[in-house]
């Protein structure tokens, strides 16, 4: 820890060191609380939070996310600052960030801050700067803006506790979905360390309903929930372990968001894979589709994979390959199905599902209105009928559902993934088969 | 006579404000044509019909603000939203589309239904034009980017394809209500302005040159570098991806945004 670099670092390099040292982080998001201004101080919150700009990744930039430091006295094996790796290091003051908050904000070129930090010196130590940071923050510049802050583990409960009254969103990052994972990679790291603040802070929310309901003007504790996130790909987990996980923190710790972040090799180490097709990003993408499954959609891990199938098929998304192995529950009449029933067609998302329910209370649906509520048709007219009637006649069989739905090419975002190549097949094309 | 007026449509021109399209609302309304013998229109076109009557309905506070209370009363807060943010979008027969969806509403029994008929074409065009304004609105509300000038005002400007200024700036007077700023819409020469703990105002016929006299503060270059430092560090390499920031971020918003002014130039 003493090797520090001589000369004086200015705010400039530090920003750039630390933002890049915090980039890794998925959360950017800054939705989940409405605050409007006091009238006395800078900023407020809306419910579904705002982009302010987009990185080179194609990531939302919401929040100035930075390492309150990146002096870390960890060595986790997947972590660009484990304590081995020779990289340029900086710490903060609470001043300068700050300083770098409002004025931002000012400029409007951030919704809020993210701060996140390596261990320096101690969880504790870490946690009361991060602490006072947030303190000056919002009592001396009165800012009312949007607040993510890391709990550091193994600090102090009451730090966490102070600093969860500050904060809009806490979040852990369990890293690795399982013990096994976290103990190769990250052996100064422990599951149940990890897992203490989770449940006091999830905990402290259920308090904060029952004070909120009886005074209303009581101090908030992490008004927007908690989050967390795991690392794709990095250990040997199968997808279905890794929803289970997922299903598990929505159910037992009320969170808002599980993040799923692909592997990227950014040390040189033996316990880690190497992935010659870059990142797992489609992987990645299958699993927030499934995410969003179970949050919106009523579904539960175990419908989607099991122990026999315990991955995504990578060629359609969670939702079709769902529905096409039980096709014996289709077709779906749009004009009579409840909520529930819509959001379980492919093509169909909980807009479009509650807008058909509403409207058809009104007047007839027909396929044109279905388009223009959001439907994509290309992927439910196989498995509805609107008014007795279906687009095209077309045959409910697995196999002519999948081979029209992958002719139709699903409208993946850019970069998550390649559609399938298709080639001539040959006698020799068995990988069995070597000459 | 009598035979020739049901033929005729006459077609009531209105100013392309939400005041505007309110008082041909109203004016429509009152002619006693029958709906179906008047169209309403936003501005002045080229090519003009047979058997119409043009008519200029100059902007009445008045009249419009009578329609308002109508449909806030009667048709509900969401089908005024509706209006209010559909009005801001460039289309031909928008103002039209409004007419009949308040004509169809009040004729509901319950006429807060009126937001959810979304079978209906007329309702259906204002429903879309609403969600449009919204997001370019919403989006806005994210990519403006204000400078700190000399004096301490925050200025910002923007070249939006809608007019969403009087959209934004409740949102901009809540966030920061103790500096002074301004937005200044280039396309419509209007401007935004919020002097400290007041009210903000919609300054009409604003001209660019006036504004490009001021000079930044002496801190703003600072900051300015400060952000493109953070902009570009915060991206990982191995997952760049360009058509995706595309995406979310097209080009037709960046013309403002300080963090892209860079690559604009080489």
């Amino acid at each position: 820890m003493n090797y520090h670099i001589e000369q004086q670092m200015n705010l400039s390099q530090k920003l750039e060191i630390l933002a890049d040292a915090a980039k890794y982080d998925v959360a950017c998001t800054s939705s989940g609380v409405d605050r409007k201004n006091s009238g006395k101080g800078i900023g407020n919150c809306i419910t579904p939070g705002i982009c302010h700009s987009f990185s080179a990744d194609g990531r939302c930039i919401s929040l100035l996310k930075i390492l309150f430091t990146n002096e870390c006295i960890f060595d986790c094996r997947y972590c660009i600052n484990r304590r081995s790796n020779d990289v340029p290091r900086a710490s903060f003051t609470p001043q300068e960030v700050c300083d770098l908050t409002i004025e931002f904000y000012r400029r409007n070129y951030i919704e809020g801050l993210f701060l996140s930090s390596g261990i320096l010196g101690s969880p504790d130590m870490t946690m009361d700067l991060l602490y006072q940071t947030l303190y000056k923050l919002r009592t001396e510049y009165h800012f009312q803006g949007y607040i993510h802050v890391k709990a550091i583990p193994g600090a102090d409960p009451e730090l966490i506790a102070r600093t969860g009254y500050l904060a809009d969103r806490m979040s852990v990052n369990l890293e690795l979905p399982t013990a096994e994972g976290l103990n190769a990679l990250a052996p100064q790291k422990k599951r149940p360390k990890l897992l203490a603040p989770i449940r006091q802070v999830r905990q402290m929310r259920m308090q904060n309903k029952n004070e909120l309901a009886l005074y209303r003007h009581a101090p908030k504790f992490v008004p927007a929930g908690q989050s967390t996130q795991m690392i794709i790909g990095a250990t040997g987990e199968s997808d279905w372990q890794i929803m289970k996980v997922a299903e598990h923190m929505y159910k037992k710790y009320e969170m808002k968001r599980v993040f799923y972040s692909a592997f990227l090799r950014v040390n040189d180490d033996s316990l880690l894979p190497v992935l010659p097709g870059g990142p797992p990003l489609l992987r990645e993408h299958r699993l927030y589709q499934a995410d969003w499954l179970l949050r919106y959609y009523g579904f539960g891990t175990d419908e989607l994979l099991s122990e026999e199938k315990p991955d995504f098929n990578l060629l359609l998304d969670p939702k079709c390959d769902w529905a096409l192995r039980h096709l014996e529950q289709f077709p779906i009449e749009v004009m009579r199905a409840d909520y529930h029933t819509l959001l379980r067609v492919p093509g169909i998302g909980y807009r479009a599902a509650s807008r058909i329910v509403k409207a058809r209370r009104l007047g007839t649906l027909d396929y044109a209105n279905l388009k223009k509520m959001g439907v994509v048709l290309k992927r439910a007219i196989f498995f509805i009928t609107c008014g007795g009637k279906q687009m095209y006649p077309v045959k409910l069989e697995e196999d002519y559902i999948l081979r029209n739905i992958l002719d139709g090419k699903e409208r993946l975002r850019p970069g998550a993934g390649e559609q399938p190549v298709y080639e001539q097949l040959s006698l020799f094309d068995d990988p069995r088969f070597s000459v | 006579m009598s035979s020739c007026h049901c033929l005729m449509i006459r077609v009531f021109q209105c100013e392309d404000t939400l005041t505007g399209i309110l008082t041909g609302v109203y004016d429509a309304w009152d002619s006693r044509l029958g709906h179906e013998h008047v169209r309403l229109e936003t501005g002045a076109y080229e090519d003009m019909e047979l058997f119409c009557e043009y008519v200029q309905v100059p902007p009445d506070l008045d009249k419009a603000g009578k329609v308002l209370r109508t449909i806030r009363t009667r048709l509900g807060e969401e089908a005024y939203e509706m209006i209010a943010y559909a009005s801001a979008c460039p289309h031909t027969r928008k103002a039209d589309a409004i007419y009949r969806m308040i004509v169809l509403g009040l004729r509901l029994p319950d006429g807060r239904e009126i937001s959810r008929m979304l079978t209906q074409p007329d309702v259906q065009l204002v429903f879309e034009l609403r969600r449009k304004a919204w997001h370019i609105a919403h989006r806005y509300m994210g990519f403006v980017r204000f400078q700190e000038l000399g004096n301490g005002v925050l200025f910002s400007k923007i070249d939006a394809e809608v007019d969403v200024l009087a959209l934004i700036a409740p949102h901009f007077a809540d966030r920061l209500p103790l500096e002074n700023w301004m937005i200044y819409d280039r396309r419509r020469q209007k401007a935004a302005v919020h002097p400290a703990q007041k009210g903000w105002v919609i300054l009409e016929e604003v001209e660019e040159k006036v504004l490009s006299e001021f000079e930044n503060s002496e801190k703003e270059t600072y900051y300015d570098g400060l952000w493109k430092v953070f902009h570009r560090a915060v991206g990982i390499a191995s997952r760049s991806n360009e058509r995706l920031q595309m995406s979310f971020l097209p080009k037709k918003f960046r013309h403002f945004m300080n963090e892209f002014a860079d690559s604009r130039e080489s």
